[in-house]
């Protein structure tokens, strides 16, 4: 229950109410000036009771308490009593917890200061003593209450702390106690007859279960998962084995299974039997199962860039043949239908040779060597080389250059790649518009964001198929003579710069944007 | 002026072989090799070619050693590798051997004998 509510039930209890608040606060100018001296008088009291007074640090302490009465004797008789004023009292018998005064004395004290204050209300305001005194009896009543309820919650809680500290204190007693709790391995002990007498933190971790709960259960039952039982007990049962290893399963209260491998030994030390130490090696075999398969992954890219690069060479017989033919049928004045079929098979070999040199751009990317570069440049740079083919396609290149120019760091050939890639896609995206009446344009637009380089890529050409192909995966290609490699090429440049690259497309508009992070840059501004 | 003699040393022989032919017919004077030790074999004897056109993953010696041990008969003769793994190439050397990456056309290595200043008769 919260302090309001205790408050208020216990003043509805005795009956206090705003008349008794007002006759307190009357009171209060007559007896202010007697304040000091109670509280001097009490202090000086207590310093007759032995055990009472062992209870202060000294005379500095005394002063301060004594000084906390006359406060508080002033905010008792100060005539409001809300949550504020009630927050103190409790703080009161809180501060009694911690300079450790029994509460008989709590009690017997409030005792004496109900008589002098009684005294001094009859003395002083003989004409209201009645109702005086019985509001002062009520307010201290409440006082007494709060002050005892918080006296009780901050012993129960240092009572708790206490035991807590004595456990504690208890398992560090002896050193090697103390390292069977530190230790992340499973320490378990059985007793002759295969139930648990010892689980650590560790198993308590690795389980899931506490040991109140494990400490009297069969071991295997318990813990040890069905498919590896048989094994487990059947080492555990042969009395020849003093020290040896299993590997089991353990099941945790969640239902998981862990690897573990028990290091068994038998030997005797009270109930205990046999000691189980048990390594969890889940993450370990996880890790391991990972690093083998990526290593798997790796040798056959190593094996598929080998055996691309091994291509080249028959590519390249059958290049210059075609051309020793092409170069004789040409001077046996062959027939167009002939040169064009040599001419096709040369086309063949130019196409594998593309695949063969995108594939081995993907399959071992070399690593990218940033250099602060000048964005402006290389997008200018990239609009430059694409010109030639797009006006031969009868399409215009724009620049969208922002006022000031950016720098970022990043790999320049790389990058230009990337532009190059996309705006020769743009092109070849609008051509066939073209050939039919239309217009083209590609625009190349440069933007500074707040920690980042914007460069898009526009084209006004038909659009993508479809809104949801997967564009950036390797070997997709909506081209009959595309390898599927571009884009993914593309996506994996602009990742390795920790960039973004997404595509918004339709019929007429289609927009490939490219953040790159300014890191260099921002940080020389900072 | 007598016409400029290339060695081209690729060990895939039939390509070697119609590449000469060619190289010929457009007026040069080829000598072939199929392997590194043979290339480093001709090198050794007299006349010294005028350009080396070379493989690099070949038997018996591969076109880095060839490179070198050419460059050691005459430091400045002109190197052109024409490979499939165009990455091994020694960028070291100096003066630079021109690379030209496998599958290659007729006219580039053409193209690329001009650049270093060959010429047929």
């Amino acid at each position: 229950m919260d302090l309001q509510k205790r408050v208020a039930e216990l003043r509805q209890y005795v009956d206090f109410g705003e008349a008794d608040a007002r006759c307190l606060a009357d009171v209060r100018p007559l007896l202010a000036p007697d304040f000091a001296r109670i509280a001097q008088e009490f202090y000086d009291k207590i310093r007759e009771h032995e055990e009472a007074h062992a209870v202060f640090t000294g005379e500095e302490q005394i002063a301060r308490l004594q000084r906390s009465m006359q406060v508080w004797l002033g905010r008792l008789l100060g005539g409001t009593y809300d949550a504020a004023y009630y927050a103190q009292t409790q703080h009161v018998g809180e501060v009694h917890v911690r300079i450790g005064l029994p509460q008989r004395y709590m009690f017997t004290a409030m005792s004496r200061i109900r008589l002098e204050l009684v005294r001094l209300i009859v003395e002083r305001a003989p004409d209201r003593a009645k109702a005086t005194n019985a509001a002062l009896h009520k307010a201290l009543d409440i006082e007494l209450a709060v002050m005892l309820e918080s006296y009780h919650d901050a012993m129960a809680s240092r009572v708790e702390r206490r035991r807590a500290l004595e456990q504690e204190s208890g398992a560090i007693a002896r050193a090697d106690v103390a390292a069977i709790e530190l230790t992340r391995e499973l320490v378990v002990g059985v007793d002759d007859g295969g139930v648990i007498r010892l689980f650590n933190a560790g198993a308590e971790e690795t389980t899931g279960y506490g040991r109140e709960e494990m400490i009297g259960q069969k071991l295997v039952a318990a813990l040890v998962a069905d498919e590896s039982r048989d094994a487990v007990e059947k080492v555990l049962a042969d009395t020849k084995l003093n020290r040896f290893s299993v590997d089991g399963f353990v099941k945790t209260r969640a239902g998981k299974l862990r690897d573990v491998r028990w290091d068994v030994a038998r030997t005797q030390i009270g109930n205990i039997h046999v000691f189980l130490i048990g390594h969890d090696y889940t993450e370990e075999r996880a890790l391991a199962e990972l690093s083998r398969r990526s290593e798997k992954l790796a040798a056959v890219g190593t094996l598929a860039a080998g055996l691309a690069h091994e291509i080249r060479n028959p590519l390249n017989g059958a290049q210059l043949h075609v051309s020793y033919l092409e170069r004789t049928l040409k001077r046996a004045n062959a027939s167009a239908e002939m040169l064009e079929a040599a001419g096709v098979i040369g086309d063949e070999i130019k196409r594998l040779a593309k695949l063969v040199t995108e594939f081995l751009d993907f399959a071992r990317p070399n690593p990218i060597e940033r250099k602060t570069t000048s964005l402006g440049a290389l997008v200018e740079r990239a609009a430059g080389l694409i010109e030639p083919e797009a006006t031969q396609a009868h399409v215009k290149v724009i620049r969208d250059m922002p006022s000031k120019d950016i720098e970022a760091d990043v790999d320049a050939s790389k990058i230009e790649q990337v532009l190059l890639n996309l705006a020769r896609n743009a092109v070849e995206a609008i051509a066939p518009v073209i050939s039919n009446g239309g217009s083209g344009r590609v625009t190349l637009r440069l933007r500074r964001q707040p920690k980042a380089a914007l460069i898009e890529i526009e084209d006004d050409g038909p659009g993508l198929q479809s809104e949801n192909a997967p564009i950036f995966d390797a070997f997709f290609t909506t081209k009959p003579q595309g390898t599927g490699l571009g884009l993914a090429i593309t996506h994996r440049i602009v990742t390795d710069h920790d960039g973004t690259i997404e595509v918004d497309s339709h019929a007429g508009h289609t927009v490939f944007r490219i953040t790159l992070p300014l890191r260099g840059a921002t940080e020389n501004v900072s | 002026m007598e016409p400029a003699l290339i060695l081209v040393v690729d060990d895939d022989a039939r390509s070697a072989r119609t590449l000469a032919n060619m190289l010929r017919e457009d007026g040069f004077h080829v000598d072939v090799a199929v392997d590194g030790a043979s290339a480093i074999a001709r090198l050794t004897r007299a006349p010294m070619p005028s350009v080396l056109v070379t493989d690099l993953r070949m038997p018996n010696a591969d076109g880095v050693a060839v490179s070198v041990f050419a460059r050691s008969r005459d430091a400045e003769i002109p190197i052109i590798v024409v490979t499939g793994y165009p990455h091994l190439a020694d960028r070291t050397l100096s003066p630079k051997p021109i690379v030209l990456t496998k599958p290659i056309l007729y006219d580039d290595l053409s193209a690329a004998l001009a650049r270093v200043g060959v010429r047929s008769s």
